[in-house]
């Protein structure tokens, strides 16, 4: 079932309109396996700011966490995904929330080896070879971004340019959860050193 | 209960790190200022952090007016050093010049000249400079003019309301700050003269402006100005160029004049003789990389005088938190001691800057005093060791190079200067090991090159044969692959029918 489902992927990132298709309309798609595919990216992402070579890595080593770097590459999955479910289920998208996932996480496949050839690739070159990693790691965002366009329009039954509406809605509305994340966290805050405050005067006073 | 201990260990191995934390701090400090300097020396490595170092200069005591034998000065604004030593102090409170030896003993006060039979007198001169041809210029800014006296004191000549088109009508002339070149050229900085620093010719005739600094308008505000009224726009903040601050001249006729920038991009600047900024940059030239928006100590550094001293280093000087930066002739930031205080080898207010030979001399119109600084080992192991390689002598100066890593083992300049030597003597790898440490991409590049050349070379034929082993492999594999896709399909050919 699994090699079945890797092949069905790497089927999907070179035919991503047959493919996203099946995905949605005969359950061809694997949620964790994309899970899987975007914890991969994540390792590699974090990877490549370690181990790019020394001409092209500008990243302080002192400044690298691998955890955050996983953490923070699946927070803005899951943000993408969100974002784009609210308002694809406004505008009437075919997609389910299981849909979306998929297509993100398989459209981050060609990235996985853009960034692993790039990690190998850096620490060959010299100063002006640098130009083939950084078309090498271009070359994998932009597939990136054409499968994810593609898989969005898909599986929503979507025209391009309503899809590219939906894109920038989809980035508004990740703003927005972000706002109203950060706002919750702080009135949350504000609750919990209000008890603290209360705790600590019935404690000494009292 | 064990729940109860746990944590009281933990309190107690807390307030134990804090504790070792702030005596390792000590400690610390201890060990750098083992002369014990009322300021922090530091520099900052590739990631534009801070990195302590130890002092490289230290206070060598402060001499005030009635030190020297001739009274307290009073709010003094420059201070100019020749090439015996010599140095002059515009005293401007006192409207007066005074000149010391280069062990600073009084030479003589200059406080009026003979012009043309009577006595005349400055008025709270600004800037003072003993140029190549040893005539003293003083911009007598309380008299709109430049005097120019020759060694004996007698008067050359008087430059004063200079006559242009592109001087506007009216122009008050009020100089601050005079330098001449080996041509007698004399360059001033005007008071609210915004284009530039005037230049003069021998004769005392103006010759126009040079070094213009052009106006950094950015996108955001030509947005905001589009959106605004006339009479927003009027009461606005004039886009107007920043006013140079301080000179000096170069032994190849430069001029080297700082300017206060707020983006602290830029604030010192090398002009070739057609006025064109021609330094080098490695990072910013504008005193600290970082720095606090608001409050105390808030804001980039404001650059208010250059020195420039042997073999292309060059030192400014900064006067809201008074440290001094000092740059090699790349534009890579040595070492920056100095700071505001009450103590001595501190400052309140530093206005000017100057050496001589190696020691630093700084005038602080506040305090009216003359700070002093003498190098330490490390600084100048570091001095020397920048002035062979601008010299060409890069094998002494790997010599200095190591000694400074002993010193600190921080220190990137060093480990460039130290890899460049391996590269030139072919050891290519130990040459890519120093770049790295040092940060220096653009070498490590160049060693790395040679490096994997040289693994090519010597193992061309064992990636020879790994190739032609591969492609024979690849034509077995093929015509093997073939076969037994052909049998496949005919053998479900077979099985549909």
């Amino acid at each position: 079932m699994f090699k079945e489902n890797l092949k069905y992927a790497f089927y999907t990132i070179t035919h991503p309109m047959d493919g996203f298709y099946e995905i949605r309309h005969r359950g061809r798609g694997s949620v964790p396996l994309a899970v899987l595919f975007v914890l991969l990216f994540g390792i590699c992402f974090s990877a490549n700011r370690q181990y790019a070579g020394f001409v092209v890595n500008f990243v302080n080593p002192m400044a690298i966490n691998s955890f955050a770097e996983v953490l923070s590459v699946f927070v803005l999955f899951l943000l993408f995904c969100v974002g784009n479910w609210s308002i694809t289920c406004l505008m009437n998208g075919e997609g389910r929330f299981k849909d979306i996932v998929t297509v993100t996480g398989y459209a981050m496949l060609p990235m996985i080896f853009t960034f692993i050839i790039g990690i190998i690739l850096s620490r060959f070159v010299v100063a002006d070879e640098e130009a083939f990693y950084y078309i090498l790691l271009a070359f994998g965002i932009v597939w990136f971004a054409l499968l994810v366009i593609t898989g969005i329009m898909t599986v929503h039954n979507f025209t391009v340019g309503k899809t590219l509406i939906t894109m920038i809605l989809t980035f508004v509305a990740m703003l927005i959860i972000i706002f109203l994340a950060t706002l919750l966290y702080s009135l949350v805050g504000q609750v919990i050193s209000f008890f603290v405050s209360i705790y600590n005067e019935l404690m000494l006073r009292v | 209960m064990r729940k109860r201990l746990n944590r009281i260990v933990k309190a107690a191995s807390v307030t134990a790190f804090a504790f070792a934390l702030c005596a390792s701090d000590l400690s610390v400090q201890t060990a750098f200022a083992g002369q014990n300097v009322p300021y922090e020396t530091y520099t900052y490595d590739y990631y534009e952090d801070i990195k302590y170092t130890p002092a490289a200069y230290i206070p060598d005591g402060a001499l005030t007016g009635a030190k020297i034998g001739c009274g307290d000065f009073a709010s003094p604004q420059d201070l100019n050093t020749d090439e015996e030593g010599n140095v002059y102090i515009a005293d401007t409170g006192n409207s007066r010049v005074v000149m010391l030896d280069s062990s600073m003993n009084l030479v003589k006060i200059i406080d009026s000249f003979d012009n043309n039979g009577t006595e005349d007198h400055f008025s709270s001169p600004q800037g003072v400079y003993k140029s190549s041809n040893g005539n003293l210029y003083i911009a007598d800014s309380g008299r709109n003019r430049v005097v120019e006296l020759d060694g004996d004191g007698r008067l050359v000549q008087i430059i004063e309301n200079p006559q242009s088109d592109v001087l506007a009508e009216g122009y008050v002339f009020t100089p601050l700050k005079v330098a001449v070149d080996y041509a007698d050229r004399v360059y001033v900085i005007a008071q609210n003269q915004f284009e530039g620093i005037m230049a003069f010719d021998e004769a005392g005739d103006f010759i126009g402006f040079t070094g213009t600094i052009n106006v950094q308008i950015s996108p955001w505000e030509i947005f905001w100005r589009r959106f605004s009224t006339r009479e927003q726009r009027a009461r606005q903040q004039l886009f107007i160029p920043t006013e140079f601050t301080g000179m000096e001249i170069d032994e190849d006729g430069f001029v080297y004049a700082t300017n206060i920038d707020s983006e602290g991009e830029q604030s010192v600047r090398r002009l070739n003789p057609s006025g064109e900024d021609v330094i080098q940059k490695a990072t910013t030239l504008s005193g600290d990389l970082t720095w606090r928006l608001s409050g105390t100590y808030s804001g980039a550094s404001r650059i208010v005088d250059v020195v420039v001293r042997n073999q292309g280093i060059y030192s400014i000087l900064d006067s809201s938190r008074g440290r001094i930066f000092t740059y090699d002739h790349e534009g890579n930031l040595l070492y920056i001691f100095g700071g505001l205080g009450s103590q001595e080898g501190t400052f309140t207010i530093p206005v000017a800057i100057d050496t001589i030979g190696e020691r630093v001399l700084v005038l602080d119109s506040s305090k009216n005093l003359i700070d002093m600084f003498a190098p330490t080992r490390y600084g100048s192991l570091i001095n020397q060791a920048v002035g062979l390689r601008y010299d060409g002598d890069e094998v002494q100066a790997v010599e200095c190079w190591k000694e400074v890593l002993k010193l600190d083992s921080n220190f990137e300049l060093a480990y460039t200067g130290i890899g460049k030597s391996y590269l030139a003597a072919g050891d290519n790898k130990e040459a890519m090991r120093c770049f790295k440490i040092g940060n220096n991409k653009q070498y490590y590049s160049i060693a790395w090159k040679r490096y994997r050349n040289e693994i090519l070379k010597d193992n061309l034929n064992y990636i020879l044969t790994v190739v032609i082993i591969l492609a024979v492999l690849l034509v077995v594999w093929k015509k093997g692959l073939k076969k037994t896709v052909l049998k496949r399909r005919r053998e479900r050919r077979l099985s549909h029918v």
